[in-house]
């Protein structure tokens, strides 16, 4: 790979060259190394948890390539099974770049390990990340990554990120091709927007109802609606949810089969 | 012909996962803000990078970054406003509503918004353009501040640090990044000084700066009513006033009204406030906004 | 660049329009007269396209004193608007449509009562209490939502009218040589003095 102080265009790298000059701007856009793999994820914190899900489908154009290709992972485990993590990331968009980001992601909070020996907290590996989606600021990840853990109280922390690194902690996220079906209905549901109090008031004195963190059978249904609600209504949407519940005991995993049409 | 060569040769270690220099970096414990970037393998990055993000030339790119929008700062007997939206939008979806577009530019452990009301040490910069961008810029200098605080044993003055972030942006100018940025802070040297540097290499101090897709709308407020000997209390409510005329005529500007007070001690936050129970109490209480009606 | 405003008030709409006349880089004249009386009680400013600007309002202006001719009776302002409107429509679907922008001002000769409407050159009718058209929209809007109060007196309107133009002044890159400003009140149309040589600092 190619740094930026380190970089020669190679025109100039060689001195003189046979083949013609390159300075037609259209031939740059036949360099597309992106795909969308489509799919969503989600993720919702509680007061103890946090929940990271993502369905199991894998599209190209039209065509479903694959029914079980997981878009949530255990980040910085013991081995192969991710046993011992207690961070967990999501990534959605093009695939192969989520892969990318996941193994490098998964070395560095590994590396933090042996050499401070203690695990990455949540807060520093939520800024890592954002600075290894920044690194490629001129060659973006084509991913939307959502991080969860628990913070030092604790407490349910949630990190949602653009292609480019900018982050912010968050009750809950939305993200992929289904985010515009399901961000409203955690908006709703989550954050109790739009929601007021009945007959607190009239008119403009009507008192909001206030966001409480949910408990965990209650986000977890959440989830399930969401993803069923997304299958309906969306054709990348579909085949499995993989459900990711990050607790001081460890991290679950359950898998609930979605409609596969 | 050595071009045809050098394409289809090459060293066998290319096709390890990580090059040595990679591998470096990951082992290191501090690698993190470097100004090492990766670049595609193309000849012309710029133009290629701006038709995979930029949705103003090409509204179907594949990947839409999240923007920023109204930001103002203005300068007073007190000390400087600083006021901000929270709205992010990629192409016409509003991708947050609760962004931090105020980020301190302080000791980094210093940088967390304290609950009690303490004023805390360092400088406040705003985000507008490229949320990453700022995010990312804002926080390499924090980490120059911080370095020249341990170096020179004083803080930084506002005028070096909105330099060292000028003569960056200039010497990435034409890379594609997109900021308009604000940088405020109050140094025994300087009294309150206020910078605005953008992604152009732009760098000029003033009174008074509004950044954004809302900058009209709230300098049309600011300016009408702007003196520099005004009182602490209103310029607080002149600058959250500012930002609900934005939020009101600007379809990219919406959310909370974040607002902040530099002064000698430091900065202070003053709310990250819900802007439609204000919205409301502004139309009915001060008659403003004549032009919503309930009548069909 | 050009710039046009409109404010009701309690019984008066103010018309505010730029006075130069620009082609390209060109200012051909200072003086200019962007609006045409329709009626007695009603006034209509312009901007967009050159030549078509003059050559609709004039059409407008010409059919309206043809109707009043006709049935010796006033339109009001609202079916003046809605006449435009319907007029402006038509040509858009024409081959050669007119791409002209318009404030509509008017006080109605029964109620009294102040009209303003704001029409774009794709023929969409807003009835309002304040408007803009180009640039001015930008900067005045605001300024127009904190201080606009539907029963202000005419010297209240040109104090807010004032503050329009000094953001215009402070902000705007070219110079649009003063606005020209009119009143619609009960007793007809009439020219207002406006100071266009106040010096504006910028904060």
């Amino acid at each position: 790979m190619m740094s930026f102080m380190g970089h020669q265009p190679q025109s100039q790298a060689v001195g003189y060259t046979f083949s013609q000059p390159t300075n037609a701007p259209n031939k740059e856009h036949s360099f597309y190394p992106y795909t969308d793999n489509g799919g969503s994820t989600l993720g919702i914190t509680g007061a103890d948890f946090a929940i990271l899900a993502g369905d199991t489908r894998s599209v190209a154009g039209y065509n479903i390539n694959s029914r079980y290709a997981p878009k949530v992972f255990k980040i910085g485990g013991d081995d192969d099974t991710g046993e011992g993590a207690h961070i967990i990331l999501s990534v959605v968009g093009f695939a192969a770049d989520g892969q990318a980001l996941k193994e490098r992601l998964d070395a560095v909070v590994k590396m933090y390990k042996y050499q401070h020996g203690k695990p990455m907290s949540v807060r520093a590996c939520a800024q890592r990340l954002s600075t290894i989606l920044y690194q490629k600021r001129f060659f973006p990840y084509y991913v939307h990554a959502i991080l969860a853990g628990l913070d030092e109280e604790g407490k349910g922390a949630l990190y949602s990120y653009d292609p480019v690194g900018s982050y912010e902690r968050e009750q809950c996220r939305a993200a992929g091709s289904a985010a515009s079906l399901i961000m409203p209905f955690l908006d709703n549901q989550v954050n109790f927007k739009n929601q007021y109090i009945p007959s607190s008031g009239d008119g403009h004195a009507l008192e909001p109802k206030k966001p409480e963190p949910l408990p965990r059978e209650t986000v977890e249904q959440l989830v399930r609606d969401a993803f069923t609600s997304a299958v309906e209504r969306h054709i990348e949407v579909g085949d499995g949810l993989q459900m990711m519940v990050i607790t001081q005991n460890g991290i679950e995993e359950i898998y609930t089969p979605l409609k596969k049409d | 012909m050595d071009k045809l060569v050098a394409q289809y040769s090459r060293p066998a270690h290319q096709n390890e996962m990580y090059s040595e220099q990679e591998q470096h970096d990951l082992t290191e414990s501090l690698p993190p803000l470097s100004l090492k970037f990766n670049l595609p393998p193309v000849d012309n990055s710029r133009s290629w990078l701006r038709a995979m993000t930029d949705d103003h030339s090409n509204p179907s790119c594949p990947i839409k970054l999240a923007h920023g929008t109204t930001t103002l700062a203005f300068r007073f007997q007190g000390g400087i406003i600083v006021a901000t939206d929270s709205r992010a939008t990629a192409g016409n979806w509003i991708a947050s509503q609760t962004v931090k577009k105020v980020i301190p530019v302080s000791r980094l452990s210093r940088g967390e918004d304290k609950a009690n009301n303490a004023p805390t040490p360092g400088l406040l910069g705003t985000m507008a353009g490229g949320a990453a961008d700022c995010q990312y810029w804002l926080r390499y200098l924090s980490q120059q501040c911080t370095l020249h605080e341990i170096r020179h044993k004083r803080r930084i003055t506002v005028a070096a640090a909105s330099k060292i972030l000028a003569n960056l942006t200039y010497a990435y100018k034409g890379y594609g990044l997109s900021m308009g940025t604000m940088l405020a802070g109050m140094t025994p040297q300087e009294g309150p000084a206020l910078y605005y540097i953008d992604s152009d290499g732009t760098r000029l101090p003033g009174n008074l700066f509004c950044v954004g897709s809302g900058q009209t709308f709230a300098y049309g407020v600011l300016d009408a009513n702007y003196r520099y000997d005004l009182t602490e209390e209103e310029a607080l409510e002149l600058g959250r006033r500012s930002i609900l005329a934005a939020m009101h005529r600007d379809a990219y500007s919406g959310g909370f009204i974040n607002l902040y007070h530099v002064k000698e001690e430091g900065w202070v936050h003053h709310g990250f406030d819900d802007m439609n129970p204000i919205f409301w109490k502004t139309k009915l209480e001060k008659g403003e906004f004549s032009n919503v009606t309930s009548e069909l | 660049m050009e710039v046009l405003l409109g404010i009701t008030g309690k019984d008066f709409v103010l018309v505010a329009a730029s006075k130069a006349a620009m082609r390209g880089p060109t200012i051909l004249k200072a003086e200019d007269d962007k609006t045409r009386q329709l009626n007695k009680h009603s006034l209509m400013a312009f901007s967009g396209e050159a030549g078509d600007t003059v050559q609709f309002a004039e059409y407008i202006q010409a059919n309206i004193q043809l109707y009043t001719m006709r049935n010796d009776t006033e339109l009001g302002p609202n079916a003046v608007a809605n006449f435009v409107r319907g007029e402006l429509a038509r040509s858009l679907r024409s081959r050669s449509p007119y791409t002209v922008n318009l404030l509509l001002a008017g006080v109605d000769g029964i109620t009294q009562k102040p009209h303003l409407y704001w029409i774009d050159y794709l023929a969409s009718l807003a009835p309002v209490p304040y408007a803009a058209h180009g640039y001015a929209q930008y900067y005045c809007l605001s300024t127009l939502d904190k201080h606009h109060h539907p029963d202000i007196s005419l010297e209240e309107g040109l104090k807010l009218l004032e503050m329009c133009t000094d953001e215009l002044k402070r902000r705007l890159p070219i110079d649009y040589k003063g606005v020209l400003v009119k009143v619609v009140t009960k007793d007809g149309v009439r020219e207002v003095d406006f100071d266009n040589d106040k010096i504006v600092k910028s904060a």
